[in-house]
Parts: structure tokens; C-alpha cells; sequence
């Protein structure tokens, strides 16, 4: 299993995508304005939902399961 | 088989049993399947796992009140302890065998520590910045978002949903067939 898949499903990686989408959110709707601010904030929402929700969006590119679980049971 | 019938079976039958209310033009009853056989297998000689075809048992699925597949109820001593509809991931099942086997309801599902911190500091800080962002559409809602995440976090120790929660079950809920 790809080190930087792993990383992602454990809860250090959740907790950062959660504080990377937080982030992305804030500048979306605080620093860029204009609909560049609300692609921003609609960008953010992604990694923010899917650490929240335990699914790793690029884990299926490195031939990972979409699920979190799955990736840390390594199956 | 009328609902006389099957509890008849459930009773004369020395195990406990969990049945599964599938279909064969079901999608969700397939996804279930490997799940099921998965965690049934570790109940094997101790819950027996029943297979009932919706198609075929329209008035025992009605005397049920068995609304949708895939279902699995768990019966004791031919008495519902838990059922689930839908799909059901392998914890849940492994908590509706076991609720089989003791006899007891199976616990209420609550998300675990790290779960509730995930969800109530991503909704603080939700919220935080849907007031921080002043009045406007997308502030109310990024602050409705955060406060319903947050809530998700603490909805099982709210007195109020949990007040709610037991009427809700108690008037919509399952209905005991004996």
C-alpha cells in the first residue's frame, strides 16, 4: 500500500485534510472574493467531507479502496 | 409460509437465527451477501442464518412490517431482538448477530471518541467561520453546516432528540411479532 495513501486514512491524515479544508474554506469565503472565493470554499468542502467521512478521494489512483477502513485493515 | 408459520419454525429451531429479507433483483441484498457470510461465519452452530425471498413471501413480509430489502431481523427464542434494512457494514452485523445470541437489543450505535472530536471541531470551526464571514447566503450557510455537524457529534447525549428519538421509534418502529 502507497506510505502516502496510509498516511491519509489515519487519523493524523484526517485531521489534516479536516484542517486543510477548514483552511481552503476560510480563504474562500475571508481573503479571495468574488466567485473565486466560492470555488475556493466548494474546493475545500471536498477534503474537509471526505476526512469527516473516512474516504480518501485519490486513494483509487494509487490502486487503494475508496474507504478508510478498508485502507487501514489493508484489504 | 404465514407469519404463524414462521414463528412456529423460529421456535422449533434450537439456535437463534437471523433472517435475511432479500431478493434477486436486489442490488443493496448482493452487496450484503459477502458481509453477511462474512460475520456469519463467525456465529456458525451458535445463530443460524436464514435466506427468505421477498418475492416469494409477500404476507409474511406484510405481517413483518417489513417495508424494504435487504432486512435482517434477529429473532431469540423466536422474539425480535434487532433488525436492519439496508446495507449494513460488518460491525453493525456482527452487533445484530450478537443481539441474537444474548437476546438483548443491540447497543445504539454511538460514533466513537476521535469521531466526536473529528466532527465537533470541524463544526466549531464551521461555525466559527460562518460568523467570522458576516451576513451573508453562504456565512448562514456555512454556519448552518457547522452546527449541524456539530450536533452529529453530540446527538446521542441531547436529552431532547433522545426524548424525541424513543417516541419517533416507539410509534414508527418495529412491531414485535410475539
Amino acid at each position: 500500500m502507497n506510505p502516502f495513501v496510509k498516511f491519509m486514512a489515519s487519523t493524523a491524515g484526517r485531521i489534516v485534510r479536516i484542517v486543510a479544508g477548514l483552511i481552503l474554506i476560510a480563504l474562500g469565503l475571508l481573503v479571495v472574493h468574488g466567485v473565486g472565493g466560492i470555488v475556493l470554499a466548494i474546493v475545500g468542502l471536498v477534503p474537509l467531507v471526505a476526512g469527516l467521512f473516512d474516504f480518501c478521494v485519490f486513494a483509487p489512483l494509487f490502486g487503494a479502496p475508496l474507504s478508510g477502513p478498508k485502507i487501514r485493515s489493508g484489504k | 409460509m404465514n407469519l404463524d408459520e414462521f414463528l412456529e419454525r423460529l421456535h422449533r429451531n434450537p439456535r437463534p437465527v437471523v433472517v435475511d429479507f432479500w431478493a434477486p433483483w436486489c442490488t443493496p441484498c448482493r452487496a450484503v451477501e459477502p458481509v453477511l457470510a462474512e460475520v456469519g461465519a463467525d456465529y456458525t452452530l451458535r445463530v443460524d442464518v436464514w435466506k427468505v425471498n421477498a418475492d416469494e413471501q409477500p404476507e409474511l413480509l406484510r405481517a413483518l412490517h417489513l417495508y424494504g430489502i435487504p432486512t435482517l431481523i434477529a429473532f431469540h427464542d423466536g422474539r425480535e431482538v434487532g433488525r436492519r434494512t439496508g446495507v449494513s457494514t460488518a460491525p453493525a452485523l456482527a452487533g445484530l448477530f450478537a443481539s441474537a445470541l444474548s437476546g438483548q437489543a443491540p447497543a445504539a450505535s454511538t460514533p466513537p471518541l476521535a469521531e466526536r472530536l473529528l466532527r465537533l471541531g470541524a463544526g466549531t470551526g464551521l461555525v466559527g467561520l460562518g460568523l467570522w464571514s458576516g451576513p451573508s447566503a453562504l456565512g448562514w450557510l456555512i454556519l448552518g453546516a457547522g452546527g449541524l455537524l456539530a450536533f452529529t457529534a453530540l446527538y446521542d447525549r441531547c436529552p431532547l432528540y433522545r426524548a424525541l428519538f424513543v417516541r419517533w421509534r416507539d410509534r414508527f418502529g418495529r412491531q414485535q411479532p410475539c
